[in-house]
């Protein structure tokens, strides 16, 4: 008898959560971010003065863009979800898949701010709004490099062989990475004759997660690289012997955005949030914290900072190279294949 | 008494309720995944796609190649380690240290641990430093990037099931046994090859089947150690999931990996079923 009670009041206390759950995320926001600093920066940066402003309580659901895009997938008939950060790529894909909603002009006048190469659109319409640029540049160790390539193709150099990283296809960079030097290298595209360059490449390690690459340079086991001026310029302020520099042919970047869950019980909160994630003020503060190129009109940043940017010391917005990501996605499944078959084994 | 079958029913029920719901159910998700088209249509294109093609062979060998050496590995060095816990501290408290010592690594994040390697067996490492040091190499070995990069990484990780199942196994045997072959003229030696060690036999299997199920299905610690230049099954099955979203295809890997993995395991369980008797 005294089992069964307890299996009864076991049921009971479940359900009661269920339902203080449902009740409690009618006055929640939720909002998906990526972990670790990035999160942190944006809940300081964006969240925190908004929720301030507004008197909104709200809960982070911390998680990178593939994970927060998955989430939204399950969570399509009812979602908890209200605002989510995803990177450009995932972002499209979520559109696409229909899990976020469009921008209204209107009713988010800050869209306005945005640089021309930050709109996200398709058809006309917004579906997310960036938040900052980073890149993939050559990253290298000050120490043991004395004079860092100014140019891609010096990574095939002798000089710096079985000490390369390069991103893997299982990262978000990977597969842009590829396109890009396709791109580069024979105009049109010839992944054959790319893929056999790459062959050639001697690598130490091609990264999945950038916190193996950011080990790796830690480490001492690769030494130079493609990687993330974001990650390169974090991993120097801890300390360590590490610069980032803008090579000559160019440079691939992609974006961070925040998206409008479709279905969203705060939907008016979720636009006013958007909007205030698009203000000079917002921007400037992502650009200090994580070195994100900003993605609004007239900011400004201090001289450390500037020289932090995905476009390196000199350059602009203008000498980012964006691909398409449809273009991208679509070569996706090939590009990973042959990447299998040639060059991880 | 009488209300006994409710309360096995009740206590029953929590458990299979969260296998059902956590395992069975996702399971049966992956498996309709692959065996269905983009389009809900029933298709075996995805189990063809991968069973006829020698890369997924190559890359099936691979894995069950890292696995059974870990395994074998696991079984070597743990066995004696086992034995000196059981037989020959005598000291209580020594053992519990030791116990501790070896649980200890599974109350951390495998993350953490593989990331640990990385930075021991790199170029600059402590291992390759020591090595140097001591004149073994002249230049620093590779570990990074190689089968024996993982397999040092697995076994690491591994081992402690080993351990903990020869030694429960050991610690059942009656010394009466030992002493009776003692008593009838037979060596430390012959006692050993004759009694302990078959007796123990069913704790190394059941050790041994753990082992082999963890390490061809470990997905961390070959991801981090490989350096991205070792493929095992399991990393190209994460890739179809997190990067390539194919979840057919990544579904036909899985189910794929599952079934070799049972056969594995089953043929061994046969093999020590005969080797008991």
């Amino acid at each position: 008898m005294r089992y069964r009670l307890s299996v009864l009041l076991l049921a009971a206390s479940c359900a009661s959560m269920i339902v203080v759950g449902t009740s409690r995320a009618e006055e929640t926001m939720t909002i998906a971010v990526p972990g670790a600093n990035w999160g942190e920066a944006f809940d300081e940066c964006v969240i925190k003065p908004f929720a301030e402003e507004n008197g909104v309580a709200y809960r982070l659901e911390l998680g990178n863009s593939t994970t927060s895009f998955a989430k939204l997938q399950q969570q399509r008939a009812a979602p908890v979800i209200d605002v989510a950060w995803m990177d450009g790529g995932i972002s499209e894909m979520a559109y696409e898949e229909g899990v976020v909603e469009t921008l209204d002009p209107a009713r988010v006048p800050n869209l306005a701010n945005l640089l021309p190469q930050a709109v996200a659109e398709k058809d006309g319409k917004h579906f997310a709004a960036s938040v900052g640029f980073y890149s993939l540049g050559i990253v290298y160790n000050t120490e043991l490099v004395d004079e860092p390539p100014q140019s891609w193709n010096d990574l095939w150099d002798e000089r710096y062989a079985n000490e390369i990283i390069i991103p893997a296809p299982a990262n978000a960079a990977g597969i842009p990475f590829i396109l890009f030097l396709d791109r580069i290298w024979n105009g049109k595209s010839d992944l054959d004759a790319t893929f056999a360059r790459l062959k050639d490449l001697k690598a130490s390690m091609y990264f999945d997660t950038s916190g193996t690459a950011s080990n790796a340079f830690q480490s001492g086991e690769a030494v130079i690289g493609a990687n993330f001026n974001v990650s390169a310029w974090d991993l120097a302020d801890k300390g360590l012997p590490i610069a980032f520099l803008a090579p000559r042919e160019g440079f691939w970047a992609n974006d961070g955005r925040i998206h409008l869950v479709k279905g969203s019980k705060h939907r008016e909160l979720g636009e006013k949030l958007v909007n205030a994630a698009l203000t000079p003020e917002a921007s400037a503060c992502l650009a200090d914290k994580l070195y994100l190129g900003p993605a609004v009109k007239d900011v400004e940043v201090s001289e450390e900072t500037a020289a932090k940017m995905p476009w390196g010391a000199t350059g602009s917005i203008d000498s980012l190279v964006q691909i398409d990501w449809d273009e991208i996605n679509a070569q996706r499944a090939t590009i990973t294949d042959l990447w299998n078959r040639e060059i991880a084994r | 008494m009488k209300s006994a079958p409710a309360v096995v029913a009740g206590l029953v029920a929590l458990p299979t309720a969260f296998f059902l719901a956590f395992f069975l159910v996702p399971l049966a998700v992956v498996a309709l995944a692959s065996l269905t088209s983009g389009e809900g249509d029933v298709t075996f294109t995805h189990y063809a796609r991968v069973l006829f093609d020698s890369y997924h062979w190559s890359i099936l060998g691979v894995t069950f190649r890292l696995g059974l050496y870990t395994t074998v590995i696991c079984l070597v060095l743990g066995y004696p380690l086992a034995w000196y816990l059981v037989r020959m501290v005598e000291w209580r408290l020594w053992r519990r240290v030791c116990v501790i010592l070896i649980i200890l690594p599974l109350f951390t994040s495998n993350i953490v641990r593989s990331f640990g390697w990385m930075i021991l067996l790199g170029r600059r490492g402590l291992v390759n430093s020591w090595l140097v040091d001591f004149g073994l190499v002249d230049r620093p070995v590779r570990f990074i990037g190689t089968e024996t990069g993982i397999l040092i990484g697995l076994v690491y990780i591994l081992l402690p099931f080993v351990v903990l199942t020869i030694g429960n196994a050991l610690a059942k045997i009656d010394v009466s046994y030992e002493q009776a072959s003692a008593d009838l003229g037979a060596g430390a030696m012959s006692t050993f090859w004759h009694v302990t060690l078959p007796l123990s036999i069913p704790g190394a299997v059941s050790g041994a089947i753990l082992v082999f199920a963890l390490a061809v299905s470990a997905y961390v610690t070959p991801a981090l150690l490989s350096g991205g230049q070792v493929t095992v099954l399991p990393m190209l099955i994460f890739q179809q999931y997190s990067s390539v979203f194919d979840f057919h295809y990544g579904g036909a890997l899985a189910i794929t990996l599952l079934a070799f993995t049972l056969a594995m395991i089953g043929l061994a369980s046969l093999v020590g079923r005969m080797g008991a008797r």
